[in-house]
């Protein structure tokens, strides 16, 4: 492999494709060296993108800002449903919505600031594992109070820990409001408990209005939790930790439910933060994975989590997905077993695992260099920073990520989506990828500012015009058959505007460029 | 006994095979099938329709106990209060939501199927939708769905040049389409294929990207993009979108009908569709489940009023029209102390359309007493998804062999719930 291969390769895989250029700039550079700085990215300048954050104005609100706001569009719209409900047909949500579409707008805005983070940052591996710990770690931004509590999840929960040590952010996860929120443990309470005071019940977490899937009219009578839930305690295990088959049982389970019980969220007027309720708390012994765990309020769960993540079926579960993101949808043995190493050897340094998987003769093998196909994500951002366009702050960019199969914090299920191509090749979504390469490339993809000059000049000289279209956006890896075939197509086109765009949105919408490898 | 006479079918297929003719008839015999063979061209073929309720639809809430005072006992909060279900046999009924769906009932073109469900045990929806959709329940290895199988092994009924035998709607192909066989994932019907305003620089722009994407060769990408592109050229040629709903039908606003309007578009439009594949979701209730009113219940009455419609939209050909509702799992017969339901075991299924022996609530009902519960706590399962997605198979779409459609399983038509008419 050449040092521009190994650059490409690199470019592909541990940031969101090269920009025109970048593929030289790294084999220069080094590319060993070059991923040695990508794994220790507070020292790289990301000045650029600091200064565009600055107009997302969600980094201005903190929870409690949006969990008051949230409040007061969710009493605007129950005031609106009973007044609809004196008149007329009170199962119409879409008439009651108008509150509540802020929030949309506001979640929106999150998709679009993760494009743009990912499409400009420097720190491009760091926003790829931001990236891969949301989806692990998924939190449906649909499902009520998630709305205003997924922002604070993103920037104070996953962003800070993505390159630290599993178990910290393991933590952060169990205790941050949006998941206790998402998978119900917020609810989770032990049989007969009861609150040592009148139990005012918070809207929205035990209100008496509930914020599950749908947001429609509900019962009203005065509802708080009187049982456990045993919804977190299994994703954790089956999904965040050990695996589907981690060799666990439906009575772990309930034990490790029985744990969290109490885990919960403070009411929004007071910031919505995590709160752990001693009084909701299980104060029996509880026995799991050989542990037992005597009645020791809030650390009883912090001693399971720092003991999962430390379970060789942790590990390799994490591992393996790792792999599949970074090197083949059905990785190697070999890189999956050197990252369970680094795991083991370095108790969970997140660094250390990418380390060795990077290092991995595997992560290099010519079969892997060409194996993986962009999810909607990846080819949408590398799209963008192929022809070095800026996106700006209208979620535009983010609906067509959504129409190419994957909107962003959308998935409902607790997987997130999956790693393995065969969920996101199929063919209406690949038509949805020509068509946004054909709009790329026409200058008409909504949302983002392309200015094609700077990177491919106009010119009436076919063989020229291809030429650059493969060194500039595809790294020089475009095949012969796609050169020929984009060559056929300008045949009759003489305009060199239009020409330009033909051959870039089919370079961009044709085979070579869906792939994080070389088409050849 | 059973096994002898599938041996010799088995058996005897082959030769026939080997004489060039197709040994259909005796699979008949087999499954109890007397319905003609469908013919290859014109509009009589038969069509299943899918719809996964993903999230796990409590199956109680749905086709309702409510002659059963343990119901109520367990259910004090979220039970359907006995004067508002819409009795259908003195010990079931529908919740009120899916009252539009009374009139099906009453003309015996739909059936309910009670705990019914998988032989595992998992509760994990991703587990128990993965084992639900690729027909193996235990097997994870299971690369591809029983349709797909289904397609690849019943040649006998593919529509000559069609891509449209196997459709999902939704942006992604889902696992139980996912395989050999050609299939579709179609988001929005009137959107499928390259979206150039003028005709002619749409053709040709998609003929060079269809010429890009020859020269992949093998691979998802190719045969991905192929089928795409055999698509966007029978579309072209039937115009489903010049179907418009039937005079006076409706479809609720939201995504289950606007597909199912879809379906009903390609159905009129006789592009070949043999089966279609749509996703509902939102059943995952763990808290404030509601009883008449709520989640559960906004979800019902649209899923009520999307079926309604659709068989009210297709008119006459629902005579050929199987709509087969599936999910993963029931929810726990107590309610938790959320108001809401957590994952359980056995559920309930609906079919809908002309060939369905209709009017009853099929499956063995096992009981909701403590000792008859699947451990102790759900609904026990008494009919193997695989039963029933092998007798719709079998009896409406005339699918010759089940064994290589549900490997590991021996599909027994004296198992089969008794969804579909034997004529």
């Amino acid at each position: 492999m050449t040092a521009r291969d190994s650059a490409l390769h690199a470019l592909n895989r541990l940031a969101y494709g090269p920009r025109p250029g970048e593929v030289d700039s790294v084999a220069r550079y080094g590319v060993m060296p070059w991923i040695e700085r990508q794994l220790d990215p507070d020292h790289l300048d990301d000045k650029l993108l600091q200064q565009r954050e600055h107009a997302f104005k969600i980094l201005d609100y903190d929870r409690g800002d949006l969990a008051q706001r949230y409040r007061d569009a969710q009493r605007e719209r129950q005031r609106m449903q009973r007044e609809l409900a004196q008149t007329e047909d009170s199962m119409r949500p879409d008439k009651i919505e108008g509150p509540m579409r802020e929030f949309r707008e506001l979640g929106g805005e999150l998709q679009q600031l993760a494009i743009v983070r990912a499409t400009l940052s420097e720190r491009q591996l760091r926003e790829v594992m931001v990236d891969f710990w949301t989806n692990h770690f998924n939190v449906f931004v649909g499902k009520g109070a998630d709305r205003f509590l997924l922002p604070s999840y993103i920037e104070q929960t996953i962003r800070p820990r993505v390159l630290g040590r599993f178990e910290d952010l393991l933590i952060a996860t169990a205790e941050s409001p949006a998941m206790l929120f998402y998978l119900d443990n917020a609810q989770s309470v032990a049989p007969g408990s009861a609150p040592p005071r009148p139990f005012r019940p918070f809207s929205p977490f035990f209100g008496r209005r509930r914020f599950g899937m749908n947001e429609m009219p509900e019962d009203r009578r005065r509802q708080r939790p009187t049982g456990i839930n045993e919804n977190y305690a299994r994703e954790l295990l089956e999904l965040h930790t050990l695996g589907v088959d981690g060799g666990y049982t439906q009575q772990d389970v309930i034990e490790v439910a029985r744990i969290f019980t109490g885990w919960s969220i403070e009411p929004p007027e007071r910031g919505a933060g995590f709160v752990f309720r001693d009084w909701a708390h299980d104060h029996g012994t509880k026995h799991v994975f050989g542990l037992t765990f005597h009645d020791d309020g809030k650390d009883e769960g912090v001693r399971l989590l720092k003991f999962l993540a430390m379970q060789h079926a942790t590990m390799h579960h994490v591992s393996a997905k790792l792999c599949a993101r970074f090197v083949a949808d059905e990785p190697p043995d070999g890189c999956v077993d050197a990252a369970v190493a680094a795991w083991q050897k370095t108790r969970g340094d997140i660094r250390a695992v990418l380390r060795a998987i990077f290092t991995s003769p595997d992560f290099w093998s010519p079969q892997v260099v060409r194996s993986k196909v962009k999810t909607p994500f990846e080819f949408v951002v590398s799209a963008v920073r192929a022809v070095s366009a800026d996106p700006d702050t209208t979620p535009r960019l983010a609906q067509v990520v959504a129409r190419l199969g994957e909107p962003l914090y959308q998935q409902p299920a607790p997987t997130g989506y999956a790693e393995t191509e065969a969920h996101w090749v199929n063919s209406g979504a690949l038509l949805a990828r020509m068509n946004a390469a054909v709009a790329l490339a026409g200058g008409r993809l909504p949302g983002i500012d392309a200015n094609l000059d700077a990177v491919i000049p106009a010119t009436t000289d076919h063989s020229q015009l291809i030429d650059m279209v493969d060194e500039r956006i595809l790294g020089g890896t475009m095949s012969a058959h796609t050169k020929s075939v984009i060559l056929d197509q300008l045949a009759d086109v003489p305009d060199p505007l239009q020409a330009r765009a033909l051959a870039v949105g089919l370079a961009i919408g044709g085979p070579d460029f869906q792939k994080q490898g070389t088409g050849r | 006994m059973t096994i002898s006479r599938r041996v010799f079918v088995k058996n005897s297929g082959l030769a026939l095979v080997s004489l060039g003719m197709e040994p259909l008839f005796l699979a008949r015999a087999v499954f109890g099938s007397y319905r003609p063979l469908p013919s290859l061209t014109g509009s009589d073929r038969p069509i299943l329709v899918c719809l996964f309720q993903r999230g796990a639809v409590d199956g109680l809430n749905m086709i309702v106990p409510h002659g059963d005072p343990l119901y109520y006992e367990e259910r004090p909060r979220i039970a359907v209060p006995q004067n508002t279900v819409v009795d259908l046999d003195g010990h079931f009924g529908l919740h009120p939501s899916l009252a539009p769906l009374k009139e099906l009932w009453d003309n015996k073109s739909l059936a309910a199927i009670h705990a019914v469900g998988s032989p595992d045990s998992t509760r994990s929806h991703f587990d128990a939708q993965d084992y639900m959709e690729t027909g193996t329940p235990g097997v994870k290895a299971t690369g591809d769905g029983w349709v797909n199988r289904y397609c690849s092994h019943d040649r006998e009924h593919a529509p000559p040049g069609t891509p449209f035998r196997a459709v999902a709607f939704g942006p992604q192909l889902p696992r139980i389409l996912a395989g050999s066989a050609p299939s579709l994932a179609i988001d929005d019907l009137q959107a499928f294929g390259l979206r150039v305003p003028q005709e002619g620089a749409r053709d040709k722009l998609t003929r060079a990207f269809e010429e890009l994407y020859e020269g992949e060769g093998t691979g998802l990408l190719a045969s991905s993009s192929r089928e795409g592109f055999d698509a966007i050229q029978m579309l072209k040629r039937a115009d489903p979108n010049q179907y418009r709903p039937a005079t006076g039908v409706d479809y609720p606003q939201g995504r289950l009908g606007r597909t199912l309007l879809q379906i009903a578009q390609l159905i009129k439009s006789d592009v070949g569709l043999e089966i279609a594949f749509a996703d509902c979701s939102g059943w995952d209730t763990h808290v404030n489940q509601g009883s008449n009113e709520g989640q559960l219940a906004a979800r019902l009455r649209e899923l009520g009023l999307a079926l309604s419609a659709f068989s009210r939209d297709l008119g006459d050909r629902m005579s050929r029209v199987v709509v087969l509702t599936m999910s993963e799992f029931g929810r726990t017969i107590r309610e938790n102390g959320n108001s809401g339901t957590d994952h359980g075991h056995a559920t309930a299924m609906l079919v809908m359309g002309g060939p369905v022996n209709g009017g009853r609530v099929l499956g063995r009902w096992p009981g909701l007493s403590v000792e008859q519960r699947f451990e102790e706590r759900d609904v026990a399962v008494t009919t193997d998804f695989r039963d029933l997605f092998g007798e719709v198979l079998a009896r409406h779409l005339g699918a010759g062999d089940l064994s290589p459609i549900f490997p590991g399983f021996s599909p027994d038509p004296q198992r089969f719930p008794g969804a579909i008419k034997s004529l």
